[in-house]
Parts: C-alpha cells; structure tokens; sequence
C-alpha cells in the first residue's frame, strides 16, 4: 500500500522535513509533488523523480532525485525548488498567524506535465509556521514608529532586534517571527509605504531609526543595555548606518546591501550624508528580460564624495557581513570588502564577512523557495536576483545558523532560553 | 540638434543595419530602443546606452554599449536582444511575402524604462525588416499528399532547390525559405503535420511523402537539378538525415541540432523500419527560470552506445552540421559527435561541423532574438533551448553565410555560375 510520511507535519519554516514514500513496486520510478497556494492564491509548485529501492522506498535523506525540479540528494529539495505558476513572482508570507500549507503528492510514474489527470497514490500535507508557540505578536504604534513585536513566550527578558527589509517597503515579518521563534524579542519595523509612513524612500532618516531601537531598549521585556539590527539590500545599508551612528546598536547583520549611502541621502539629527548614485545606464537585461542592476562599481568607489561612504570604525559593536556572491541586484561582495579593508585600516577587528559563492541577492531563512527574478510594481519591470539554486539554498541553510549564533553570542541575555 | 540614422531603412532581416547618432553634446549619455509588435501583438523591445563622443555622435560600427540588453561593441544588439514584454515568447514572423516587421528605432536622452512616463525620443526612425527580397515568388503547394510553399527567387533560373524542415513544432514555418529563396535557391518549406489536413502528430515518419517531395521539386522547371539541398532544424534534421540516408537525390544536407538516431516515431521507408531509440523521460529537469530541459532523456541509451546512430554512412550527399553546444533541447554535440565517427569508421570525409560553445538549440537567421524558451502548444511545459545571448548571435551571424556557401558549393556545377 501505497504511503507518503513527512515528519514533522507541521514545524517552523526553517525546520527540515523527513520524506519517505513507502509500498512502491521495487524500482519504481515515482514522481513526489509539491504544491502551495500562496494568501492571493498564486501556484508554486515542484516535483522530482525518484527511483524505488528494492524495498520499494524512497528515503529522501538517502534517495538521489534522477531528475524534475533539482538532481541529486536533496531532502529539502521541494521545498526549495518551489517554482511559481507564472514566472516572476516570489513568495512571500504576508499573514504570519497562519501556515503556509504544502501538499505533498506521490504518483508512481514519471508525471511531467503540471496538471496530473491522475489521482496521487498517497498524499500530505505539510504545515510551515513563521511563528513558533508561544510567541506574541504585538502591532506596534508608537510615537513615529510603525511595526510589530514579535516576543518568545516567558518573562524575558529577551535580546531585542530590529528586522528591517529592503526596497520592497511595506511591513514584511516572517523572518522577524522566525527569529522570535528562537528566542529573541525581534521589532520588524516598516520605514516608507506602511500605514502614515512616507509612501516613498526619498531619504533615510535615522531619527526615525533611532526611535525604534530606544521604543526597543525601553521594553520592559528586552534586555539592556544594546539591540542588535539585521536588515537585507536598503535594510542592510541602513543596518550599517545604525551601526555607525547608533551606541544603542551592538550587533549587525548586513545582507546584500551596501556601505555606501547609496541613491537618498541619511540624516542624522544636524548631519546630512549626500548619497552617491548608481547609474542606471549601465544596469543591464537579463535573459529573461529581468533587469540586473548590479554593475561594476569600481569607477564610481573612485568618483565619489569620501562623506558617502559609511564611516563603519565609528561601530561600538560587531558587524557580520553576508554576502551572495552571484548578487544580480548590487555587488555586495565588494561593498563588504571595501567595509572590512576600512576597519582594518582602522585596526578595528569587530568586523566578519561570510561569502557565498553561487549564492544571490535574496537570502533568507531556509528553505525559502530559490526565486531568481519578481516583478517589481514601481519600475514596470521584474528585477533579477540572480543566484544558482543549490548553492544559494546551502547559503540560506549555513547563513542561518551563523546569524542566529552571531546574535546570541553578541546581544546582552540573561539566562532566557536561547 | 540630435539626430538618428539607420541605413538601410528596409532590408532583409539577415541583412545589418548601420546605427549612427548626430548632433549630441560631447561625452552625453544617450539611451537607444528599438521596439516591433509580432504579429500576436506582443511587443518586443531592447534598449542600449551608449557615451556620445567628443565630437557628439555615436556609432554603433565603432562604439561600445555601457549597458541594457547587451554590453560592448555590437553594432546589430538591439536586433538579437529584443525581448519579449510577455516573457518567453519567441519571436516567429508567419506571414513572410506581404509584410515586413518594423522595428520602431528611438534615441532618448533619459532612462525612460524606469521613470515610468511616456517621453518625447530625441529623434526616432522606422525600419522595414523583410524575410523576402522584392520579386521572389511564393507558390502555395498542394499536389499530392504534399502541403507547404515554394519560394521562387526572380528570374528565369534554374536555381539550386532546397527542402526546408522545421522541428515538432508542426505547422509550416516558411521564414527561412523565404531567405534561401532571397539568396537564390528555389525553397521549398514542407510541412509535415499540423497543417492543412495533415495528420496532428505522426504516427510515423514516412519517408516517401519526403520523397515525393524531393521528386516535386526536382520536376519544377526552374529547380537545377540533378539533386536537391536540405536545410533542416530538430525533429527536422531527424528527418533529414533519414533522408539523406535513403534518397540519393539529397545532394548537400544541412543538419541543425538534430537527433541522429529516431526519438520518437519509428521510421519507415518501402518496409524498411527504424525503430525509436528508448529514453528516460525520468532525467528532464526543470532550471531556475521554470523551463525544461530535455537533454538528457537519451543519455543511458544513446549517450553510452553509439549503436543508435542511423546508418549515416550509406548517405551519398553531404553533409553540414550546426551544433549549439548549449542546446538544452537536445544534447547535438554528443549526438553529432558520434554521427561523425561513425562516419570516420566507414572511411567517409562528406561532412562539415560548425560547432558553437553558448549557442543554443534555436539557431536562426542572424539577428534573430535569442529566445530562452518556449512551449509548443498552450498548457505543455515551456522548453529551455539553452544558450547565451552573445555567443548565440554570433553563431547565426556565422552559419548563415557558411549554410549558404555550403549549399552553393554542392548544389551548383561550378563556381562561375554567379547568382
């Protein structure tokens, strides 16, 4: 009899699976499907095509996909290698009380075609929480600051962190939950195209920033005396803009993003940093008609105005740069170099690179399904964000267990369970 | 006062056209667009940067592209990287005789792709890309069992008569036999199945309808004979190399990422049967832009016995292979590869290989858009033909003019005979 076991069925996000099929004629070749309906009810789908043994299983721990959307021993590779329905949309989990529901479909014959006019043999369903039990999610409205709380269960307190995203704007608060998920008290905070905020980034103001790690320190349940801020593409250049400026800042993951003020100015109470530009007329297409916005950006290091550049030695804390080397948005890898060569001159040691080869602009927690361009609404256009699948997959796995052992090992806590 | 010239305004589309810009002030950072609608409407469009010099103009013979859809010198980038707005649709123009493509081109002094406004060009011109050349003729064909079109370049003649065969796509695509023709062959575009009331899909592949074909155009007053060329893509090139097998009136066959052993209907010729070579569907994979690639199916089979090939050896006429070595439709190198030693074996010298590292499976006429994939019909996958978009241009710039030498060379008595 026919069977499909995932365990465990319902977890975190970030959590791996274990899926076995069972009761297959030995050496069977079978098909194992996976399909989520995104909150707008947008398809993703995956599959790949495994080989029963003589016992008629397939362990995907062991068993080596022959062939569909990955190759080779992936045990998360369904999840992974999710592709949407129509091209240039990426997923993303907007209401985090709720699961994203995966069904698992085993057929046992080689089903190429996305639509199956038959019935699977076993079925599964997978539920993938970015909230843990027992974590509280607090609407935050205070003063100018507009976000949400994410608190682990118990008395705290907690290390308190800043989430911030990129150019996306909005409120985005997965990996905010899934943070909170292990431990620490995690303030996903919008700064333009949320509620009053500004509807457009036309400048960083780090006032603002300022007032939400001070919100943050005053919490009852956070602990003192420093918070920590990862932030993504814009996020991580204004993460680093906090680091420089900010003494409530003591740890900072910066992903993909820039060490340059880039495109706005920052302003910071009476200092105003003029921002350097990219220039656009050498963005390039992508195959795809994706537009890659990195370049080489040696000519314009060489151009600028030196107050651009992030005064990065002013950092009291430490500062972990991650870096997709096959970034198709900017060229991380050289503005985290350029940051950590400026700390060394400046005999600071507070600073750590991990780069990616393979990797691209969008790493998040893992087994975030591998996007390689979406469609962004404001430029009429989808942007890419370049990357090769497994290798960007690793990435997000090994990133993860370094961003969380970087935070607990450099915000203050007090025994809280980690 | 900014001014854009392109010559010529109306040409074959396998012909380059000249870019120049006028009247800009030195070192001024121009944007140039070119756009056309399909005959689908969608719309097709690429866009280039360039650094006006110090005297203020730019050329694109001469020049480098800063950025957009392709970098450096290219005089021909805005043709080949032309994009579709609705991603992954290939470029295919249906009717070849009474209208060209015109391919809108602007200089913009603003990078209008991301203010999102509609802006005034500095200067704009329009383009007229023709697949045929004034005066050829197209003959609609229907005798017999046989269904297609014949070009017919202008004259008296005779001219050398070629076959054209396109891949699984079916219908009748005549672009390239409207070109062959605007170059001087007599073309003949033979539709297969999916077309008319040809069958959907073939059972199998009956060589005598190609047969029949050959002596179709062999008969025509104005083909040379005494034999006929093939230019042929895929499926098409499977096709070919049976026929070139088996009719010894196939005198030059050009085979363009084509199988060489049968996929995946048997082959039949007056009883003689060729069976399809197994495959494992298993081994399709999927890339990171949700396209499949199927080039791997025959890589247990074929790809580790070379008894697959058909009998090649027995051909009498000649042969050209075109392989993308990024084609990830089929896997060409491995199979042209073994085609060729096969040849070796048996002593026989009859053959040519044009092989391209980062061209793909769809090689065109130069200055065709690459196109990464596509699907056949609605609700079938969409295919990966593989590819990079500069090498690929390069490869059709090139084996354009070496089909066409290929062809002239064996089809024609000598090489005094001026065309």
């Amino acid at each position: 009899m026919f069977q499909l076991i995932a365990t465990p069925s319902n977890a975190l996000a970030d959590e791996p699976v274990s899926i076995r099929a069972t009761g297959l004629p030995p050496s069977q070749i079978v098909t194992i499907k996976a399909t989520l309906k995104d909150e707008k009810e947008n398809l993703f789908q995956s599959k790949a095509f495994y080989q029963a043994n003589n016992a008629g299983e397939v362990d995907l721990e062991q068993a080596s996909a022959l062939g569909g959307d990955y190759v080779g021993v992936h045990p998360m590779g369904l999840f992974w290698s999710l592709k949407p329905r129509r091209v240039f949309q990426r997923l993303i989990k907007k209401d985090v009380n709720s699961p994203f529901c995966i069904t698992l479909d085993l057929y046992d014959s080689v089903c190429l075609a996305d639509s199956v006019p038959t019935l699977p043999k076993a079925s599964q369903i997978v539920q993938r929480w970015f909230v843990g039990p027992g974590v509280q999610r607090e609407q935050i409205r205070e003063g100018r600051v507009r976000g949400t709380l994410f608190l682990p269960s118990g008395e705290g307190p907690f290390p308190g962190i800043i989430d911030l995203f990129g150019k996306i704007g909005g409120l985005i608060e997965f990996r905010a939950g899934l943070l909170a998920s292990h431990g620490f008290a995690v303030l996903a905070l919008a700064y333009f195209a949320y509620e009053d905020l500004p509807g457009k980034l036309v400048e960083k103001d780090l006032d603002y920033f300022e007032e939400a790690a001070n919100f943050l320190l005053a919490h009852p349940k956070i602990q003192q005396p420093g918070i920590g801020v990862i932030g993504v593409c814009k996020g991580a250049e204004i993460a680093l803009a906090m680091a420089c400026y900010l003494k409530q800042v003591v740890a900072t993951v910066w992903i993909n993003g820039s060490s340059l003020i880039l495109d706005f100015p920052l302003r910071y109470r009476d200092l105003v940093v003029t921002p350097a530009q990219m220039a656009l007329e050498h963005s390039q297409v992508h195959v795809s008609g994706a537009m890659r916005f990195r370049y080489n950006i040696d000519d314009l290091w060489s151009k600028l105005n030196p107050q651009s550049i992030l005064p990065v030695e002013k950092a009291q804390g430490r500062i972990l740069f991650i870096v997709g080397e096959n970034d198709g948005c900017v060229d991380s890898k050289i503005h985290a170099q350029r940051a950590m060569e400026r700390l060394r001159s400046h005999r600071r040691s507070n600073g750590r690179m991990l780069s990616y080869p393979g990797a691209g602009h969008l790493i998040e927690p893992p087994y975030s399904p591998f996007c390689f361009a979406s469609w962004n609404n404001e430029l009429g256009n989808a942007v890419l964000w370049g990357g090769d699948p497994a290798a960007h997959t690793a990435a997000q796995e090994h990133s993860w267990r370094e961003i969380r052992k970087f935070f607990r090992q450099h915000l203050p806590h007090s025994g809280s369970k980690l | 006062m900014a001014k854009l010239i392109a010559t010529p305004l109306s040409a074959l589309v396998d012909e380059p056209v000249h870019i120049r810009v006028t009247g800009l002030a030195p070192s001024q950072i121009v944007f140039l667009e070119a756009s056309l609608k399909d005959e689908r409407g969608i719309l097709f469009s690429s866009q280039a940067s360039y650094r006006a010099s110090e005297v203020g103009d730019v050329d694109l013979e001469r020049d480098s592209s800063l950025g957009g859809d392709y970098v450096g010198v290219h005089p021909m980038g805005l043709f080949w990287s032309l994009k579709p707005e609705k991603p992954f649709s290939r470029l295919a123009k249906r009717d070849v005789i009474d209208s060209p493509y015109r391919v809108h081109l602007k200089l913009q002094d603003q990078y209008s792709l991301l203010t999102g406004v509609d802006i005034s060009p500095l200067d704009s011109l329009i383009l007229e890309r023709w697949y045929v050349a004034p005066d050829v003729t197209r003959i609609q064909v229907k005798e017999g069992r046989l269904r297609g079109a014949l070009f017919l370049p202008p004259g008296e003649g005779p001219f050398p008569g070629v076959v054209d065969l396109f891949g699984a796509t079916g219908g009748l695509t005549e672009f390239r036999a409207s070109l062959l023709a605007s170059h001087g062959f007599a073309s003949f575009a033979l539709a297969y199945m999916g077309y008319d009331d040809l069958p959907p899909q073939l059972e199998r592949v009956d060589l005598e309808y190609f047969e029949e074909a050959v002596e179709f155009l062999l008969r025509h007053p104005k083909v040379l004979g005494p034999g006929v060329g093939l230019v042929s893509t895929c499926f098409g090139a499977e096709i070919g190399l049976s026929m070139a097998i088996n009719l010894k009136q196939i005198t030059a066959a050009v085979l363009i990422n084509g199988p060489t052993f049968v996929t995946t209907v048997p082959h039949v010729y007056h009883g003689q049967v060729n069976q399809p070579v197994p495959y494992n569907i298993e081994f399709v994979t999927t890339n990171s832009l949700g396209l499949t690639e199927f080039y791997k199916v025959h890589e247990e089979t074929v790809g580790k016995d070379s008894k697959y090939c058909l009998p090649i050896e027995k051909a009498q006429g000649q042969f050209l292979f075109v392989v993308g070595e990024d084609d990830k439709n089929q896997n060409s190198k491995v199979h042209v590869d073994q085609a060729i030693a096969q040849l070796t074996r048996s002593g026989k010298k009859n053959w040519m290989l044009l092989s391209y590292p980062g061209a793909g499976h769809v090689i065109e006429p130069p200055y065709a858009p690459l196109c990464p994939g596509s699907r056949m019909r609605f609700l079938a996958p969409y295919l990966s033909w593989g590819g990079e978009v500069l090498p690929h241009a390069a490869a059709q710039e090139h084996c354009w003019r070496e089909i066409q030498k290929f062809l002239k060379k064996h089809l024609l008595p000598d090489l005094s005979c001026q065309l």
